[in-house]
């Protein structure tokens, strides 16, 4: 009998085929309330990155653009404006109740956005069929990133681009005080906001056990994107990398 | 925390300035490289041919360079300015970015608008005017007079017409004092000669 493949969640070791379950637990915890959340924690700064994603993006009237773990749809709601009435949109994600929350907020907005539950391991797409594809605060709850990012590849058109909006090492003088903030105020914000300090502990650790900027930019590589560039913002608290698939 | 702002910033221009996509487009994907002083922008050109602020990364394909006391001409509209940037790497691309950054042109009236409604946007933006050149007329006059109270009343800066007079006065000197330098030489020579022949005379 082989054992099987250990992966983090957290700062905590489990088997590689249950981490997919556990980050769904998480996040059907915290579906109700993670825009509130990520308002309070980040000051509202979210927005302002999400933004700067879209206009780096790229993305041009008529493009078809794919939201990888959009969750609760607000990244979108935000290309489905830009790429107009001949553009096309699929927001999706692996788990139901956050999907269900972006799905409404898209029909109440007007927007007409194709929702799909899916593993991003496995996209049910076709061969070079998106002009950009995007994550955002998606990929350090996948199990196998290396695999995930393939797909991406696999299913960009030559010359589209892959965006990955993701937390990520912080400027080196104010490590102690993001320790602090990540590890103290934030599961307490969890607790005292959202009635759940244990998914704001995990958010913590993740962050802390998921690759850096020059990390995630050589896995990019790996995956076949031709070139790969990253933006610090907030100093470095989050990096928006940017691939090109040539 | 720049970024962002600078990237927005771009691209309220470019959705202004339609016809800049055109002449950007062909070179999407390329990083430039902006030196105002010492003062690094690192811009890219999106594949819609608008711009946004570069990555940590990137690798400027060229780089353009504007001295300090350029860019206030710039900012004058003064046409000699173009002849001083300095264009290095993809001078294609530099040029085509020169173009298109000198000719960009905001209108704050309408984005102003939008925030604030279009009657009061055109009252701030008319009063912004009017206040633009009181200011530019007076810094002009103010200009004048300090480099005339300079000049007569208090003469710490020369007029050019004196500068040149004194060139000319200092030349005339250099010469007489050539000459007279020469006309000495030929004196001490021939006193030189003068002294041997009398000291030939005592010694027969």
């Amino acid at each position: 009998m082989t054992e099987s493949s250990k992966t983090h969640f957290g700062f905590q070791s489990i088997d590689e085929d249950k981490k997919a379950e556990k980050v769904g637990e998480v996040f059907h915890s915290v579906a109700k309330k993670y825009d509130l959340m990520n308002d309070i924690m980040s000051l509202g700064l979210h927005r302002t990155w999400k933004q700067f994603a879209l206009n780096v993006s790229g993305v041009k009237k008529g493009d078809h653009v794919l939201d990888i773990a959009g969750g609760s749809g607000d990244l979108s709601k935000l290309f489905a404006k830009r790429v107009g009435e001949n553009g096309k949109v699929f927001l999706t994600d692996i788990n139901a109740s956050m999907l269900a929350v972006g799905r409404d907020r898209v029909i109440d907005s007007g927007l007409s956005v194709p929702v799909i539950q899916c593993d991003a391991e496995k996209l049910p797409f076709p061969n070079d069929y998106f002009d950009c594809v995007m994550v955002a605060f998606g990929l350090r709850n996948m199990t196998h990133k290396e695999t995930a990012l393939l797909e991406m590849n696999r299913v960009l058109k030559p010359g589209g681009r892959l965006l990955v909006l993701e937390f990520s090492e912080v400027w080196k003088p104010l490590t102690k005080l993001y320790d602090v903030y990540s590890f103290k105020l934030l599961p307490l914000m969890g607790k005292v906001f959202a009635n759940d300090q244990d998914s704001y502990q995990y958010l913590a650790e993740s962050i802390r056990m998921h690759p850096n900027q020059e990390t995630l930019k050589n896995m990019m590589l790996s995956a076949g994107f031709h070139k790969v560039d990253y933006y610090n913002l907030a100093a470095g608290v989050v990096a928006l990398h940017k691939g090109w698939k040539i | 925390m720049f970024k962002p702002l600078l990237t927005r910033f771009f691209q309220t221009i470019f959705s202004q300035n339609k016809w800049a996509y055109v002449h950007l487009a062909p070179h999407c994907g390329k990083n430039i490289l902006l030196t105002v002083s010492s003062l690094e922008i690192r811009l890219t050109i999106l594949e819609d041919g608008s711009l946004a602020s570069g990555g940590e990364t990137a690798e400027p394909d060229a780089t353009i360079s504007i001295p300090l006391n350029t860019t206030f001409k710039l900012l004058a509209k003064d046409p000699s300015a173009s002849s001083e940037i300095q264009l290095s790497g993809d001078t294609q691309l530099a040029s085509d970015l020169g173009k298109v950054l000198s000719n960009l042109n905001w209108d704050i009236e309408e984005d102003l608008s939008k925030v604030i409604g279009d009657v009061p946007a055109n009252m701030i933006v008319e009063f912004g005017r009017k206040v633009s050149k009181e200011t530019k007329s007076k810094i002009s006059n103010i200009t004048d007079m300090l480099a005339e109270y300079l000049q007569e009343e208090y003469p710490l800066v020369a007029k050019k017409r004196n500068v040149d007079a004194f060139n000319i006065n200092v030349d005339i000197l250099r010469n007489d004092v050539e000459r007279l330098e020469k006309r000495l030489s030929k004196i001490s020579a021939h006193v030189a000669d003068m002294t041997d022949l009398v000291i030939k005379k005592k010694n027969v």
